[in-house]
């Protein structure tokens, strides 16, 4: 078990619609780790682009906050 | 006067409206914070366009009730800054959904305690010259500090609560004058045979500061006035007439509020009423974005504002109960469905962009090795793969909950390096010491050899380095590294990764003189300079294939005859 403190992780519905968020984000390079095919873990400020190109082509995931 | 608490411009319950008013403006558009630590021009221009009576910007007095209420919020906690940006707290959250009267005597509290609100720099009559509004006092002005004002406050309301009945400004102007004169600025020195001065305060648009003598009314008065209108009347103390320049102490309550909600097919929702619940509207405000038309509270449902607030934890159910109760017909089918849609949508992708991540290694069962307490007090939900995930809690709470002897690694900062180069193209990297920097970068130039072994491999390298560019590829490596990597395997490397372009070695046919001056006069001979390729260094030249014996056959032609050997002595002979 280790503790990561001030990631971003993005979960989602698939591999597929993950692979494609990142890929819309151009991170895909930039994934600390898959952690399941369907979970990534980046840094922050990496998480801060997925979350807004996915906004920019009107899709609004669920950010927690 | 009589019944004017229930008014729906006045009373304390109207004022917390224009307090609604400034903290919904912020919700909406996420001012930039000016290095003066307050909001930019537009957002105060927005704030007090929606304020029940805006202050006029043409009269030049600035946007003092904006400001006021802003204070108000900061000093509450309600607002920080976030970034550059000034944003909302969960502070906000806890304060509107307490009853009234507990907002009411926390907004009290907060304002007769403010120390960041100058209010002086707020009487619109008033101009502090070379004073910043909402700053700390400057010891050149007579303005009163923080702790003066705080008293200042107190004393003025002291006399306001004494009044019995309406009661005229100019006459509790009088009646302080009379039995305080010095409630707010020392006029103890003031009978002596010299002119005295308030310094640092003028009249508005005045040019010169105003004389003690006759200027009481100027300036305490002008305060005590503004403290009537503004604080004592919007905080629900006073019932204050503009017209009249009179108020009445408030005994009555402000009464349950009445109002309800009309949700349109457009996704508008128009709130109707007289008297307003704040507390409610703000938690419309939450998942609605504020749109305030004229006088019309109207909020719109949009898909940003609405996951965003499933992301703060309110559910689609809630929201639609809260809707439904508040608006006395049914809500349009097509509202209904897109809000279940966008919620079920929201799920399909969830983001955590600041976040505690809880990592199950190999077969460990989260749920068995973290205690129920602690999985609830830091939040944590089961992700994908057995591991958890929270919004990243204080690290104080953290530390709490967290097993003894279990290392955060706090990515917010730089992590130690955990892969030690073997002195070849090996690393070792045991795996209970890596983070996922670490992990990450060995994925990126390394393969697998065992549990804790890798080997640096060229072909990920080179597509490692396309991605991220050779110098960003390497600083991470250099950054995950206990200690250098050995000059030749970082020159391998760095040839992998492309930042080196490919180098040659072999033979090649180059032109060497040992005399500068011979190097010169060659240089400029055409016929030289058409078989050069490149000139290496001093007296030494890269000729094309076929030049050696070109420039052979034109010097002899010259008469002069080169050697056939690279290395010579002083006297130019084969050592």
């Amino acid at each position: 078990m280790k503790f990561h403190l001030h990631v971003g992780v993005i979960e989602a519905e698939s591999e597929q619609a993950l692979n494609e968020a990142l890929t819309i984000a151009r991170c895909e390079a930039r994934v600390l780790a898959r952690l399941a095919p369907n979970v990534a873990v980046l840094e922050r400020g990496d998480t801060q682009l997925v979350i807004a190109a996915l906004r920019e082509l009107g899709l609004h995931p669920k950010v927690m906050q | 006067m009589k019944g004017a608490a229930t008014d729906q411009g006045r009373g304390y319950r109207a004022g917390e409206l224009d307090f609604l008013s400034v903290a919904e403006a912020v919700i909406e558009r996420q001012p930039r914070v000016l290095k003066n630590g307050l909001p930019n021009l537009a957002f105060f221009r927005a704030a007090n366009a929606n304020l029940a009576q805006p202050d006029d910007e043409a009269q030049g007095h600035g946007f003092a009730q904006v400001e006021f209420w802003l204070t108000l919020a900061r000093e509450l906690g309600l607002t920080a800054t976030d970034g550059d940006r000034l944003a909302i707290t969960d502070a906000a959250d806890e304060f509107f959904a307490q009853p009234l009267a507990a907002r009411r005597d926390r907004l009290r509290e907060a304002f007769l305690g403010a120390r960041s609100l100058n209010d002086f720099a707020l009487v619109g009559d008033l101009e502090l010259p070379g004073l910043r509004k909402s700053g700390t006092v400057d010891t050149t002005t007579d303005a009163p500090g923080p702790e003066a004002l705080a008293a200042a406050r107190r004393r003025v309301l002291e006399f306001v609560l004494a009044c019995a009945g309406e009661t005229r400004v100019a006459r509790l102007c009088q009646q302080v004058q009379r039995e305080a004169p010095s409630f707010a600025i020392d006029h103890s020195d003031d009978g002596s045979w010299r002119r005295v001065f308030y310094r640092g305060i003028r009249e508005r648009g005045g040019r010169e500061e105003i004389e003690r003598d006759g200027g009481w009314d100027r300036v305490e008065g002008a305060y005590i006035r503004w403290l009537v209108s503004l604080p004592f009347a919007r905080l629900g103390w006073v019932d204050y007439d503009p017209a009249r320049d009179a108020f009445e102490p408030l005994t009555t309550e402000d009464g349950d509020p009445i109002f309800e909600i009309v949700v349109q097919p457009n996704f508008e929702v128009l709130v109707l009423g007289d008297r307003l619940d704040a507390g409610t509207l703000w938690r419309l405000a939450r998942f609605a974005r504020p749109a305030m038309q004229g006088r019309v509270r109207r909020y719109m449902l949009e898909k940003k504002s609405f996951t965003d607030a499933l992301g703060r934890g309110l559910s689609a159910g809630a929201i639609l109960e809260l809707l439904s109760s508040l608006s006395r017909r049914p809500l349009p089918q097509n509202v209904r469905f897109s809000l279940e849609e966008w919620s079920a949508s929201s799920e399909r992708m969830k983001i955590w962009p600041d976040a505690l991540l809880v990592e199950a290694e190999g077969v460990d069962d989260l749920a068995a090795l973290l205690p129920e307490a602690a999985r609830r007090a830091l939040g944590l939900a089961r992700i994908g793969g057995g591991h958890m995930a929270a919004v990243a809690p204080d690290a104080a709470l953290l530390r709490q909950h967290v097993p003894p002897r279990r290392a955060i690694l706090d990515y917010s900062r730089r992590l130690p390096p955990a892969i030690t180069p073997q002195g070849d193209l090996r690393l070792h990297a045991p795996a209970e010491s890596l983070h996922l920097r670490a992990r990450q970068t060995l994925e990126l130039v390394a393969r697998r050899q065992g549990a804790d072994h890798w080997l640096l491999d060229p072909a990920l390298t080179r597509a490692a380095a396309t991605a991220l560019g050779p110098d960003e590829l390497r600083r991470r490596v250099e950054e995950a590294l206990t200690r250098p990597l050995e000059q030749a395997h970082a020159l391998a490397l760095r040839a992998w990764s492309g930042e080196f372009a490919p180098a040659f070695a072999g033979s090649a046919e180059v032109f060497l003189c040992d005399s500068d001056e011979q190097a010169m006069l060659l240089e400029q001979v055409p016929e030289f300079a058409a078989w050069l390729d490149r000139k290496l260094g001093r007296g030494a030249y890269l000729l094309r294939h076929g030049g050696a014996a070109a420039v052979r056959k034109l010097l002899a032609g010259c008469g002069v005859t080169l050697r056939d050997h690279t290395r010579t002595d002083s006297q130019g002979r084969r050592p």
